[in-house]
């Protein structure tokens, strides 16, 4: 679905900010981005949508280079971006004028969706606060059906229950085979959500697994006496949790805060005992 | 296959487009109709007519000014951070965005300013008749002026399409800088390549021999001139600002 190639991006006169960045993003999957600000999170998703231009590399999205701007690539596209202002006029306004460009938009599931974030139609955009209108733009962008949507620090500005009603309305479309990229710093709000965890750092991808295995060769929690030796990354402020090679022990639930916070800081230990499954399976 | 050029994805762009700037448009109008509308009564009450040079004088004061607003008015959105995101990612090709803007700011916008001038101007008739007793006729609009007036714009606006889409700030005041600055740099290049030319002839501007020259020649170059104008300028521009619009980031 998207395949990116020795990508390189920089602003003028500014430092490299994707160096040589390599990944690939594929339909059924929910794909969290994260990193440190200004690690290039937000440009590499303005990249994917050809808002951006990348100055080495490729960036295919639905095979076609994106920067292109080829009809059939933008209607299969939607993008959340994280500071937005949307046209003063109602909500129903605002779908009638934009809906029209995207063949697959549902209008039914566009005012269900308006109405779980209790909103009405009638309501205009300017008099909602940023929080609103962000529901708005979410409702909006689901219900465009488009087969990637791309969203960059969703959550920001939504309320603590907005939150939990975005996690059941991504969970929910995410069945339907799309393939959604998060950009955010809330790794909280995401637990449960992502199934592939993407991490940038110093203009590099340092980390790219699914949680499946992640789970599979990790184990998060509080270690017992006998395992302390064993441990790749441990935080005392979260209550003395730490990250595991899992080995022969149970399998645990992967916790996001702690594993981001692992891979930023042992980063080739974390890969490693990950790149350990294909010894395992090669052998 | 999805094709890139699409009347109907046009349309609702320029539609879109028309429907988000629809109270500033509306007020624009509104307010330079009353302003024609008391031009066109004062002129009125000078010989109880208004003339065909009368209406283009009024008309061409506002047309052109309001039609370059309207041009950086519809490029804004390119340019503001916190609304272009939404408008690149809308699938519109540029070949369509550039069709919408040029279309909404020359012929739509023609087609709306003239109709609302002829208004203003039938209605300060009718005015006037009640004021001043002036004989009703109808407003001389249709005429060789007028034309040329409406394609005199139709050249010149890609020009101010195409500094609407490349500078960010002060983008009006920029574009006619470097409209007067290229204007200043032909007649300077002109000047230069005249003193080239006929420096070793001992003819200077101003002789009676150079003024002949340079009448011959316009006599000549005119219709070239003329021709390079109509035919070449509008659409080299309009390319020129359809290149922007490929090269534009947010």
């Amino acid at each position: 679905m998207i395949k990116i190639e020795n990508l390189r991006f920089r602003y003028p006169k500014s430092k490299t900010i994707l160096n040589d960045v390599s990944l690939s993003f594929e339909s059924g999957n929910i794909y969290g981005l994260f990193g440190r600000n200004g690690e290039g999170k937000s440009t590499l998703m303005k990249i994917i949508t050809g808002l951006l231009f990348p100055k080495g590399g490729a960036c295919e999205v639905f095979g076609e280079n994106v920067s292109r701007k080829h009809i059939r690539c933008l209607q299969e596209v939607f993008f959340i971006p994280e500071d937005f202002e949307l046209s003063a006029l109602k909500i129903s306004k605002y779908e009638e004028m934009n809906s029209v460009f995207y063949p697959e938009f549902s209008k039914d599931q566009f005012y269900e969706l308006i109405k779980e974030f209790h909103l009405s139609p009638d309501e205009n955009i300017t008099t909602l606060s940023f929080g609103q209108k962000k529901k708005v733009l979410i409702a909006f962008g689901v219900a465009t059906n488009t087969k990637l949507l791309m969203m960059d620090e969703p959550t920001n500005g939504l309320d603590i229950p907005s939150k939990s009603q975005f996690r059941k309305i991504i969970a929910r479309i995410a069945d339907q085979g799309k393939c959604i990229v998060i950009a955010t710093h809330q790794v909280r709000d995401l637990h449960s959500l992502i199934n592939h965890l993407v991490i940038l750092d110093q203009s590099k991808v340092i980390f790219d697994e699914s949680l499946f295995e992640v789970s599979e060769y990790l184990w998060f929690g509080k270690p017992i006496e006998k395992d302390k030796h064993a441990i790749i990354y441990g935080e005392p402020s979260l209550g003395g949790k730490a990250v595991l090679p899992k080995l022969d022990k149970d399998e645990t639930e992967v916790d996001l805060e702690l594993l981001f916070n692992a891979v930023l800081n042992e980063s080739d230990r974390i890969n490693q005992v990950l790149k350990k499954k294909y010894y395992d399976t090669s052998i | 296959m999805t094709h890139q050029f699409s009347y109907r994805r046009i349309y609702h762009f320029i539609r879109r487009d028309l429907t988000i700037r629809k109270s500033n448009i509306s007020t624009a109008l509104i307010v330079v109709s009353a302003i024609l509308f008391i031009f066109f009564l004062i002129n009125l009450r000078e010989d109880y007519r208004i003339s065909v040079g009368e209406f283009i004088s009024v008309f061409g004061l506002f047309y052109i000014p309001l039609g370059v607003l309207l041009t950086f008015f519809i490029c804004k959105e390119s340019h503001d951070p916190k609304a272009n995101h939404l408008y690149f990612v809308l699938p519109v090709s540029v070949y369509e965005r550039m069709a919408a803007i040029w279309f909404t700011a020359t012929i739509l916008y023609t087609i709306v300013f003239s109709i609302l001038s002829f208004l203003a101007g039938q209605f300060a008739i009718l005015i006037g008749g009640v004021l001043f007793g002036t004989d009703f006729h109808l407003l001389p609009m249709l005429s060789g002026e007028y034309l040329g007036l409406v394609m005199f714009f139709c050249i010149i606006q890609p020009v101010f399409l195409v500094g609407a889409l490349t500078f960010k700030k002060n983008r009006i005041g920029k574009t006619l800088l470097v409209f007067v600055m290229v204007f200043f740099g032909v007649i300077i290049y002109n000047l230069i390549l005249f003193t080239m030319l006929n420096y070793r002839y001992d003819v200077h501007l101003g002789d009676t021999f150079a003024s002949e020259a340079f009448g011959m020649a316009q006599n000549d170059f005119s219709l070239f001139g003329m021709l390079f104008f109509i035919g070449l300028f509008g659409p080299v521009m309009l390319f020129v600002a359809y290149c922007k619009m490929v090269e534009k980031e947010v």
